[in-house]
Order: C-alpha cells, then structure tokens, then sequence
C-alpha cells in the first residue's frame, strides 16, 4: 500500500525533479558549451589550392579594447594548409587552440587557381555540410591568392571582409555593379540540371599615397598575423566582374559592361548608371525601374529571348548643357536609341561570352527540363551552341 | 474520467498532427522523389485519411478498443491482439522520439552537445503518460492555437523565398521515385493509429467521421504546401536541408535587421512535438491499461518503465539515427501501414454484443 501511496504521488515529484532539471540546464555549464573565450568567431575564409591540397586562411574577430576610441571590428588572419578544408580548420584550432565557429562566416572567397584548376565544390563541400554554417554566406573569386586578400589591410575598414561585405550590400546589387551570389544558390545551381553558375570576382588595388594607420586598425588584443600593427599597404576592393563557373570550375570572367546586362536581365537594378552617347559625347542615365527575364520557348526548336526593359533619366551629360536640359529629366529620342543600342551591344556580349565559356548562365537548360523532359533530352547537350537568342530591349524615358 | 470533445478531437487531427510530417519528412522524401515529392506525401496522407475516417467511424460502436476487440474474439485473445497492438505503437514512437531529439540538439545548440541536454524531456515524458489519455484533450486545446501560429508564421517568412517552378516537371522522379518517397513516409504516419487507444474517450457525434477526416485533410494540405515550399526553397540541396521547417524561413529579409525572430515559431512548434511525439507511448501505455485494468501502480510503473527503455534506447541509439531511419523506412517499412492502415478498417465489422463474456 505504502508503495501504491508513494508511486500516486510520483508525478507531483517529477514535476519538481522536471523543474530542478531544466534549472540545472540553465545555471549550469550549458551542457559544455565551448566559452566565447575560446572561440574563434570566423567571419571570412579564403581558399586556395597548394600542392598539398587547400590552403585556407581565415579572419577571426577577435576582441578589441574597451577604450572608446576604438571602436569597430579588429581581427586576426589564420592560415592552415591540409588534404582537405576539414583540415585546415582543425589545424587552425591546432594553432590557436580557439574553437573554430563559422555561424557568422559572412564570406568565403576562392583564389583564382583554386577556382579554375578545381571543381569549386570541393572546396566548398565542407561549409555545405557543416550545420552550422549560415548558407546564405556570400562567395567570391578574386585575382591572385585569396588567402593575400583575406589578410590584406583594408583602406576603408578594420577588416578586409567587412570591406569586401560593403562591395556586396543590397545598394551596390540594386546598382546593377555587383552580382552576388550565395552558398545555397550556388550549390543549386552547382547540383542543378544546368551545372552553371556565376561568382563576382574582387580585384584588390593599392590605395595610392595609403599607409596603415595603427590608431584606426589596431591588432587590438589579437596576436599571430594581426591585421594592425605593420605597416602594410592599404587595399582597396572592386567586384564589378563577374565570373563564370561551369561544372564548378571558373571558365569565364564577364566584364562590367555584361555584369551590367545580366544584372538588368535579372530585373535587379534600381538607380544604377550607365553610359551611352549624344553626338559623340558620353551621357549618363540613371535606371529608375528595370524589368528583364529570359524566356524559353521549346514549342518546336528550342528559342531563347532575353527581354529587357528600362525606364531612364538623364544623369550627367559629359558637355555644358543649357539649364532647361539640367531641370528636365526626360530623355530625348536620339539618347533613348543610342541607350538601347549600348544596352543591346552588351547583351550580345553577354551572349557571345556565355556561348563561347560554356557557361549557362541564364539557367536555359533548367527551363527546358522544366518545361519538357523530353525536349530536354533531346536538347540538353548542345542547347547553347544551337539557340540564337531574340534580343528585346526597352529603354523608355521617365516622364 | 474526464472525455475528450469533438473540438479537442478536431483540434488534434487539424493543428497537430501535420506538425510531425516537416521535421526530417520533407528531406527524406526531397532524396527519393525529388520534385515530385509531394506525390508520395499527398498518396500517404490520403491513405492515412482513410484510416482515420474508419478509426472515427468505430467510435460509434461507443466501446474502447479492448472492449471491441474482446466482444467479437473473447478476453483472452483480445489481450494478445492488444498487447501487440501496444508494441506495434512503441515502436511506431520510436523514429519520432528520435528525430525529435536530433532536431533539439542540431538546432537549439550551435555545437553537437551531448545527451543529456534532450535528457529532460524523458522527465516530461513519464509525466505525461502518468496523466489520463483522456486528459489530453485540454493540451490540444493550447497547442492548437501555437500550432497554427508556428505553421502560419512560418508560411509568411518563408513564402518570398520560393520558386514554386522548381516543381516542375511533374513525373520527373518517375514510378520508381514515387514508391520509394511513399515507402520512406510511412513511418510519419500513425495518426489513425493513435485514435485507436482513444475510442470510447470521446463521444461520437453526428458527421464525426467526416469532420473528422476533414481536419485531417486540411492540417494535410497546410503540410503539403510546407513541404512544396521546402523543396521551391532548397531545390536541389533539399536533402541537405534534413530540419525542414527550421531551415525554410532564414532567407526572409528582416532577419538581418531584427535576427531569428523566425525562432519564435520554431520554438511553438517544437513544443507541439514534444507532446505529439510522446503520444505513441501513451497511446500505448493506453491499451495495455484497457487491457490488463488500471491499477495506479500499473499506470505509473508502465510509464516509469517506458520512459526508461526509451531513454536507454536513445542512449545507445545516440549516433546511430542514419541505421534507425534505413530500419524503419526501408526493412521494415511495412510495420507501422500494416497496422496504421489495416487496424481502424478491420474494426468496423466488430460488433457489441448483447452479453459479452467479461
């Protein structure tokens, strides 16, 4: 009886152990969590290819002083060499005994050899299958060694990536000079029918008359290579080209003028810029609303149309104009024509390189799958070479 | 004893019961069925809706599942019939015990900890089933509405992300696709099994069977439009994407200025599952009570007892989830439709006798 009596009370008792438990869960060691302390946030990774394999060389934020004069971001660059990215990882927390984290890893950036002698999923195959991992995390190529890049001293902020992370934000997208592309979407297109995708490729430049400022980018409590301290040549980025990637090598770089049209084909810009002439003189127009797409029509042979659709005002005109033209914002005639020549040029580019590198990047062989397996199959292989594109431009004046 | 309404009921088959089918379901079907998952989901949800439709039919009879059972094939033979009935829903718990204790530690920690940060669960666990089945119809009440808010919020991040064309071409994954895809997802479904230890608890009334069904039907086609939207959003990597519903909703663009928020309706419907998938055990706790009488003691130890081998089978399952989904959904993927599917339809021509040998 005595026990009946005890096991009717027990689920009042497993309320209490229940309620001491989750307590302990909380107050307690978090379950072993790793100490902040001992963490190595990573907020960038550059890979390159080395004879041994990969070479990978991360920025780590580290803490910086709480003096409020310096403010901001201070990081330290790790590099390791390994068979695989796994390896270099574990040997960066070999090195530094800081538990690599990669859930703020923001960018990864591929060096060019490693990009064009290497499927790129083999380098990226790690971050795809690390859990913690944010796949929305930005990629990149750059010219040279990415490892160069990710440790080299940015002239406009503490940390290179962070500088490289301005060149990629939503208002240098919308400005049709940058195209950005994802882990996620990169690893769809990558395991995607089409097997194409692209990448924006970063070009570092020296910052003329530019000198390491100890005051502004500090090493703050960092050690190793820190990013403050020498007196290294300050760097400024660009990402205007944008580079192809077919089967997951690099087989092409498109140079502004087509990251331009394939920005304008995706329908992504607002407010960018582009040139054209008047007379012979430059005139600059400002995209106010883009609408673009590409269109496969696989009812008999397979057509493809990139239509393309821009509203415009004048921006600059490269000669003295008369102060009516300044106050006005529309467009005459003869610009409008010459825009839509200038625009339809560098679509025809856009073709002709994608054509010539391979590179699907208009995800045309995706659409035909879509729309009929068995056009796919019959298409699938020579899709690109056979289909001539119909080129549809707009270029409407704002009113 | 406390009786489960038809609201608590309709509750339950609308808002709760979809919550268990995209966690690891989508995923899993995203590798065998590619974009046409939604074929072997929808297939396996319109079967499962037949069974529940028979499973609320049986309620009419107004006996429990033993009492049928032993009307038409005597005490003993109901026992048995029983008893293995309790078994077949144990291990029909199993996978979802599991994947829920995958999902806590993969998604709420931002390393892989150890077991026992799932080890309070097993705690709440032996509460609940220490508690009535019967009771349970006032946690359907609260859970329903966070159901719904986590699903409804989850739907609004997510939305803006997907393209519905990655669907696309229908039958691409073929005859073969769809029969692994719906062998793959019998494991997901029990639902008209649970009803089962639950008949003679509610009371059936006028259109239940049909109503019913309905709620079912409808927390399905919230499901299946999760499930559509997962692959819209994942394409290709959905398979790598094995926590459907914490993975859809990270792209939205407020998240950079306001953070997770999207963890709000995560947490509401992790908290659902906790209590959907220690149901399995209740239930099968249930029908061993029904069985063998309701002593407090048999009550209480059963759930000691339960929570115990699961807890130990979890322990020593701790890196083994990859070998326990293949058993489930691959070896022996026939168990849980054998019974889920067959059980509520074979029960209908049971009938009550006048004088039942008790």
């Amino acid at each position: 009886m005595r026990i009946g009596k005890f096991l009717q009370t027990v689920p009042m008792k497993l309320w209490l152990i229940l309620a001491a438990a989750v307590l302990f869960s909380f107050f307690s060691n978090d379950f072993g969590l790793v100490d902040i302390q001992k963490t190595a946030i990573i907020l960038a990774a550059g890979i390159d290819k080395t004879e041994a394999g990969f070479s990978v060389t991360t920025q780590i934020a580290v803490p910086k002083g709480s003096d409020r004069t310096t403010g901001g971001t201070s990081s330290v660059e790790i590099d390791a060499e390994g068979e695989t990215v796994s390896d270099c990882i574990s040997l960066i927390f070999s090195k530094t005994g800081w538990v690599p984290k990669l859930v703020f890893c923001n960018l990864i950036v591929l060096g060019e050899d490693a990009a064009k002698e290497e499927d790129a999923v083999a380098h990226l195959n790690y971050f795809l299958r690390n859990d913690y991992m944010p796949d929305s995390c930005l990629l990149a190529v750059c010219e040279g060694k990415a490892g160069e890049l990710i440790s080299s001293t940015s002239a406009i902020d503490d940390a290179s990536s962070l500088a490289i992370g301005k060149l990629f934000s939503e208002a240098a997208v919308k400005s049709g000079k940058v195209l950005t592309n994802t882990l996620k979407d990169f690893a769809i297109d990558y395991y995607g029918v089409s097997k194409c995708s692209y990448l924006p490729y970063i070009r570092m430049t020296p910052q003329e008359g530019g000198q390491n400022d100890s005051q502004t980018a500090a090493g703050g409590s960092g050690g190793g290579s820190s990013s403050g301290g020498g007196q290294e040549e300050q760097q400024v980025y660009s990402a205007e080209e944008t580079a192809l990637f077919k089967e997951g090598k690099m087989v092409g770089l498109l140079p502004r003028e087509q990251t331009l049209a394939l920005s304008l084909l995706k329908g992504n810009v607002f407010t960018g810029t582009f040139n054209t002439e008047d007379g012979g003189k430059p005139v600059t127009l400002t995209v106010i609303k883009n609408d673009g797409g590409v269109s496969l029509d696989s009812a008999h042979a397979p057509k493809a149309t990139l239509s393309l659709s821009v509203t415009v005002r004048l921006c600059c005109r490269g000669v003295t104009a008369p102060v009516e033209d300044i106050a006005s914002d529309s467009v005459p005639e003869e610009i409008l024509e010459n825009a839509k020549a200038t625009l339809e040029g560098y679509e025809e580019k856009l073709w002709e390189l994608c054509k010539t590198s391979g590179c699907d990047v208009f995800q045309l062989t995706k659409m035909l799958y879509r729309s009929s397996l068995k056009k796919y199959s019959e298409w699938k292989d020579v899709l690109l070479e056979t289909v001539t594109p119909a080129i549809e431009t707009k270029v409407i004046s704002m009113k | 004893m406390n009786k489960i309404s038809t609201r608590q009921l309709l509750f339950f088959l609308a808002c709760i019961t979809p919550v268990g089918k995209i966690v690891i379901l989508p995923a899993l079907l995203s590798e065998t069925a590619k974009n046409d998952l939604l074929f072997p989901f929808i297939a396996s949800y319109l079967l499962q809706a037949a069974a529940v439709f028979c499973a609320l039919l049986a309620a009419k009879k107004g006996l429990n599942f033993y009492e049928l059972l032993a009307h038409t094939f005597g005490q003993i033979a109901a026992k048995i019939l029983v008893t293995l009935y309790a078994l077949f829903l144990l291990f029909a718990g199993l996978l979802p015990i599991l994947e829920q204790k995958l999902f806590v530690q993969s998604v709420f920690y931002d390393t892989l900890p150890s077991l026992v940060a799932f080890a309070p669960y097993f705690l709440f666990a032996v509460y609940l089933m220490a508690k009535p089945l019967s009771s349970h119809g006032r946690v359907w009440d609260i859970l329903a509405p966070l159901s719904v808010i986590g699903i409804a919020g989850i739907f609004v991040l997510s939305f803006g992300s997907a393209d519905f064309a990655a669907l696309l071409p229908v039958g691409a994954a073929g005859g073969k696709g769809f029969l692994e895809g719906t062998m793959s997802a019998t494991a997901w479904f029990f639902d008209a099994a649970l009803l089962l230890p639950l008949l003679g608890k509610f009371e059936y009334k006028k259109g239940l069977a049909w109503k019913g069904t309905l709620c079912y039907l409808a927390g399905g086609a919230a499901a299946a439009f999760f499930v559509a939207m997962f692959y819209a959003i994942f394409q290709e990597i959905a398979p790598n994407q094995l926590f459907a519903f914490t993975a859809t909703s990270k792209y939205f663009s407020g998240i950079t200025m306001l953070g997770r928020i999207d963890y709000l309706f995560i947490f509401a419907l992790a908290l659902v599952m906790a209590f959907y998938v220690t149901l399995p055990l209740e239930a099968g706790i249930e029908c061993v009570l029904e069985a063998y009488g309701r002593p407090r003691y048999l009550h209480t130890g059963l759930a000691v007892a339960v929570t115990a081998v699961f807890l130990l089978i979890t322990a020593l399952l701790d890196y083994r989830f990859t070998e326990v989904l293949d058993a489930v959904t691959k070896t022996a993927f026939w168990i849980i439709p054998a019974f889920s599917l067959a059980a509520p339809p074979l029960l209908l021509p049971l009938r009550r006798k006048q004088h039942a040998d008790r």
